[in-house]
């Protein structure tokens, strides 16, 4: 079997299987919970625009948010019952912003669907379409919505689609389980998408840590024309969109530019599923799987609502088994912290990690010994500890020449610095702050020709 | 309920620089070892004074400058005990106590401290104390009678370098012949290596190349036989210098073809000033020089990914 | 800036050379016989000396004709001046100091390029009157002196075990030889330029200090 893979990397956790253990061989059960808490928030684009108020009755797959303009798609019901609250919540990275609480009624009526049919006879034009009016963001983490992806500027060309099973990030088996228990569905929306962008070729990219993944999604792609499974070398971080297109293609995505400026586009495996329910059976994205582990009694691969509340995706898990220093929304390596335990699970949610107070200790940073480990493992070819010497001293402009702005914030080199040098946050804020720069700049010129006209 | 937040990554390496720096001494110990068996009892107390007095300056000067006192990182240890090797057993007491000093304090802490010292510490003691007391530093230890085959005198003033052909390879590799304390056994520093290498703390590149390039250039330049280069890499201090002193972190190359230059450099320099030069050994000066060049060499431009060579230029 | 020089007192710019501008160890300049002559106090001293007395001598002359030499031309004429003093001083030393002559060899001749005196020449002596310049060479020759002879003491005591030729540090001491040779030069002017530093600015935080207080 050969194996394909991107320069440098590293290993994070690898004797302990980068902690998939617990909950790796589990099948994915079905937690419903009480009530559900659905924010209009997207991570990118105007948030939606709520068009239910408190009192009404919903059904599953109701439209409950408006999508506000092309960046933005609308947000769907997930259980059915009663609405009990339209109002503010705290949610991650965006403030305060407004949520439709619902109190499910456990009836599962669903509102009326209009499936588009088998892939082989779908209208590629109404594809896309569907895609957007099923509300499917990108599961992988980022959320960028799946129908502007696959909406090419003029000019650009696409030959391949990637599908990215590497899930390389540690403790987490959603992906896992969706390519063992579904891999037909993810099959089905790879071929959704290739018939409506005409494209030919589709490749499924896994590592070779999940060998009964490859066969189950080999078997499910035979007789599929151009579609094709890739196994990948066991490396963090493989699932890295620029390090999985240069594993597979062996093309590198310009710096600054997007994927389909080397004419690929890359879908995460649950976004592909995602495509094949709002294609085929014109179901919306209302629920997904999400790994819990860490600090909980049993550790579970759960198919979960969007909105429900983590506290109580602990408590289908058995709750804490010890005090809980930090839960993370995503693996280790790039996951997001959350405040507290009311925060509710989201479309890109793959995985929440409960820390103990030990680990979730922050360390102190010592002096940088140039020992080269932070350069050896980013996988883009950086000087990280350069960038942070220009970092600590907020000076952006040479921080933009060390190519701060290509940093991909896998945290390969802070995880490797054996002076616990806060490299990644560092190089997060460089690149908020020159992103913001550019953006003041922009609109102060922009100010500016408007006055003159 | 409170929960921390932080930024990604939630997990690190647990490799850290205390770590490091104790895998860096216990692969020392062997040297050390061998270097008090040979030497005796003086040598035993030169390592001592050589460390005891390194941690001491280095907590002296953090406290005057009311600085977190970071003695426990193991970092002075090793520069005591690395300084301690470079010196031969009939060192003075004061000489290794103002050696100690000038490592930790002018190299080390007026740069910035532990990280941003542009010389090996160790190595740039070593080079004051050689310029500035030459009979000190290359008189010939007096050596463990016992230890010396019959027939070499206990007490010999002739290095390998000084007196080439005096000693057989062999004498050479189990360091029957005097030096300084770390440098004459090339078995126990081969074990250092080994065990450096094992643990991950240094790479082969720079100690192996240095080696190498030391070999050829003897070979090319100076006319060798394969005995002659063969004697040459196991003369002096070239092997202890490749694996402890050129392979410091702060001062070498990071990047694998920094490291490469760097490496054939040093053992370029080497030859150039034991051939050319009115030095016998050239060790120190070599990796002192290659020290001085590492930012430079660190500049050499890398492949990053997405960014095409033409964009660079521009 | 002619103005501002004016407004000084003369004692403020006899000062100014001695420790806030000491051309030595604040401005940087004339480092080259810095380094090289001050293997010994009394070499340092020689040296100092010597500047000193071109740096007041030119002062004055340039001072005096900064009217009359024009602009264009007005680095050739100051070397002219300069030139002429060296050369007095060069034979002086010849007839009276003929062992510190020696010492001191090229170093002497060398003093007509030395930054010192063509930097104070044409930032103060051509905008200011002679007795200003006078006692500006005056303050500058002796910071120049002043930092010469302890470097060289410093560089005497370590490296010789003696000051002035008297022997300190008693038979036993085994001098540090690495002082009395370039490098050393180096360290020891490193060393003392960052002492000077501290001290100065130490000083000038304590000054801020009591004027924060007053006010």
């Amino acid at each position: 079997m050969l194996t394909k893979t991107f320069k440098r990397g590293i290993h994070p956790l690898h004797s302990s299987h980068e902690g998939k253990g617990p909950t790796r061989d589990l099948e994915t059960r079905e937690y419903v919970s009480d009530t559900v808490v659905i924010s209009m928030a997207m991570n990118i684009g105007a948030p939606a625009k709520p068009c239910v108020k408190k009192g009404d009755h919903v059904d599953i797959g109701q439209v409950i948010g408006e999508a506000q303009g092309f960046m933005s798609v609308p947000v769907h019901a997930s259980v059915s019952g009663e609405v009990i609250a339209v109002d503010q919540v705290p949610s991650l990275g965006a403030g305060n912003m407004t949520a439709v609480t619902i109190k499910n009624d456990f009836a599962e009526t669903w509102v009326e669907l209009h499936p588009l049919g088998r892939v082989e006879n779908v209208d590629p034009a109404k594809v896309i379409p569907a895609i957007q009016a099923a509300g499917i963001t990108g599961m992988g983490g980022a959320s960028f919505p799946t129908h502007v992806k696959l909406t090419f500027k003029p000019g650009a060309t696409c030959d391949t689609i990637v599908v990215n099973g590497a899930e390389c990030e540690t403790h987490l088996t959603a992906d896992y389980r969706l390519m063992l228990e579904h891999s037909v569905r993810i099959v089905d929306g790879l071929r959704a998408v290739m018939r409506a962008l005409n494209v030919k070729k589709g490749i499924i990219g896994i590592e070779d840590n999940k060998p009964e993944a490859i066969e189950a999604m080999r078997k499910a792609a035979q007789g599929r024309e151009g579609v094709s499974v890739q196994p990948l070398k066991t490396k963090y971080p493989q699932g890295g969109e620029k390090q999985l297109i240069e594993a597979i293609t062996g093309r590198q995505v310009p710096s600054g530019g997007l994927p389909i400026d080397c004419h690929v586009v890359v879908l995460n495996v649950g976004t592909c599923a995602a495509i094949a329910d709002a294609v085929i059976d014109g179901k919306p994205l209302i629920s997904r799987i999400c790994t819990v582990t860490g600090c909980v009694r049993q550790p579970s691969n759960l198919l979960v609502r969007i909105g429900t509340i983590t506290e109580d995706i602990i408590g289908a898990c058995g709750g804490y088994s010890e005090t809980p220093g930090k839960v993370v929304f995503g693996g280790m390596m790039t996951g997001i912290c959350i405040p507290n335990d009311q925060m509710a699970i989201m479309k890109s949610t793959n995985g929440v990690v409960v820390l103990n107070e030990k680990q979730a200790r922050s360390k102190n940073e010592s002096p940088c010994i140039h020992c080269g480990r932070c350069v050896q493992a980013c996988p883009i070819g950086l000087n990280p500890y350069q960038i942070k010497v220009a970092a600590d001293k907020s000076d952006f402009e040479s921080a933009k020449k060390l190519h701060v702005m290509d940093c991909i914030l896998c945290g390969s080199c802070a995880y490797q610095c054996p002076s616990r040098r806060w490299l990644t946050p560092s190089f997060k804020f460089c690149k908020d702050h020159i992103t913001a720069e550019a953006k003041a700049k922009a609109a102060a010129e922009a100010a500016k020709g408007g006055a003159n006209k | 309920m409170s929960l921390r937040i932080s930024t990604a990554p939630h997990m690190h390496n647990p490799l850290t620089t205390q770590r490091l720096m104790q895998f860096v001494f216990i692969a020392l110990l062997p040297t050390a070892a061998w270097g008090v068996y040979a030497f005796g009892f003086s040598a035993l107390l030169v390592l001592l004074l050589s460390m005891a007095s390194a941690v001491a300056a280095e907590f002296v000067w953090q406290k005057i400058a009311k600085q977190p006192v970071r003695v426990g990182d193991f970092s002075a240890l090793v520069t005591g005990l690395i300084l301690g090797l470079n010196l031969p057993a009939t060192a003075p007491w004061w000489m290794v106590i103002i050696g100690s000093a000038f490592a930790i304090i002018i190299v080390k802490q007026l740069f910035g401290g532990l990280g941003d010292n542009f010389l090996n510490p160790a190595l740039a003691a070593r080079a004051v104390l050689l310029a500035s007391w030459p009979v000190h530093m290359t008189a010939s230890a007096c050596v463990n009678p016992t230890f010396f085959q019959a027939g070499v005198d206990a007490v010999s003033t002739a290095t390998p370098l000084g007196a080439p052909g005096t000693f057989t390879l062999t004498q050479l590799f189990l360091g029957q012949c005097p030096g300084a304390i770390g440098e004459v056994s090339k078995a126990a520093i081969l074990l250092g290596f080994l065990f450096l290498l094992l643990t991950g703390v240094i790479s082969w590149r720079i100690p192996v190349i240095t080696v190498c390039s030391v070999y050829v250039c003897t070979m090319l330049i100076g006319g060798a036989d394969w005995q002659g280069a063969l004697a040459a890499v196991l003369s002096g201090g070239v092997l202890f210098g490749s694996v402890f002193m050129a392979t410091d972190y702060v001062t070498s190359p990071i990047t694998p073809w920094g490291q490469v230059i760097y490496a054939v450099l040093i053992g370029l320099i080497i030859t150039l000033i034991r051939l050319f030069g009115s030095y016998p050994e050239g060790v120190t000066y070599g990796i002192l020089l290659m020290n001085i060049a590492t930012p430079l060499i660190d500049r050499l431009p890398r492949t990053i990914y997405g960014v095409k060579k033409e964009a660079k230029k521009a | 800036m002619s103005e501002n020089n004016e407004k000084k007192s003369l004692g403020k710019v006899f000062f100014n050379g001695i420790i806030p501008e000491n051309p030595t160890f604040r401005l940087v300049l004339g480092t080259c016989p810095t380094l090289a002559v001050t293997t010994s106090a009394l070499n340092g001293l020689g040296m100092g000396a010597a500047a000193t007395f071109v740096l007041v001598c030119s002062n004055i002359a340039i001072s005096l004709l900064r009217k009359f030499i024009p602009d264009q031309v007005r680095i050739p004429a100051f070397i002219v001046v300069i030139c002429t003093f060296v050369t007095m001083v060069q034979l002086l030393m010849k007839a009276f100091l003929p062992s510190l002559d020696e010492s001191l060899g090229i170093f002497i001749p060398l003093i007509v390029v030395n930054c010192i005196i063509l930097a104070r020449a044409e930032a103060f002596a051509s905008k200011n009157g002679p007795v200003a310049s006078a006692f500006d060479g005056l303050g500058m020759g002796l910071g120049f002196t002043l930092a010469l002879t302890l470097m060289g003491s410093i560089r005497e005591l370590i490296g010789n075990g003696s000051v002035f030729g008297w022997n300190l540090l008693g038979a036993s001491y085994e001098p540090m030889l690495l002082i009395v040779l370039a490098s050393g030069g180096f360290l020891t002017f490193g060393l003392l330029m960052g002492l000077v530093n501290l001290i100065v600015k130490k000083f000038e935080r304590k000054r801020a200090e009591k004027e924060a207080q007053a006010a």
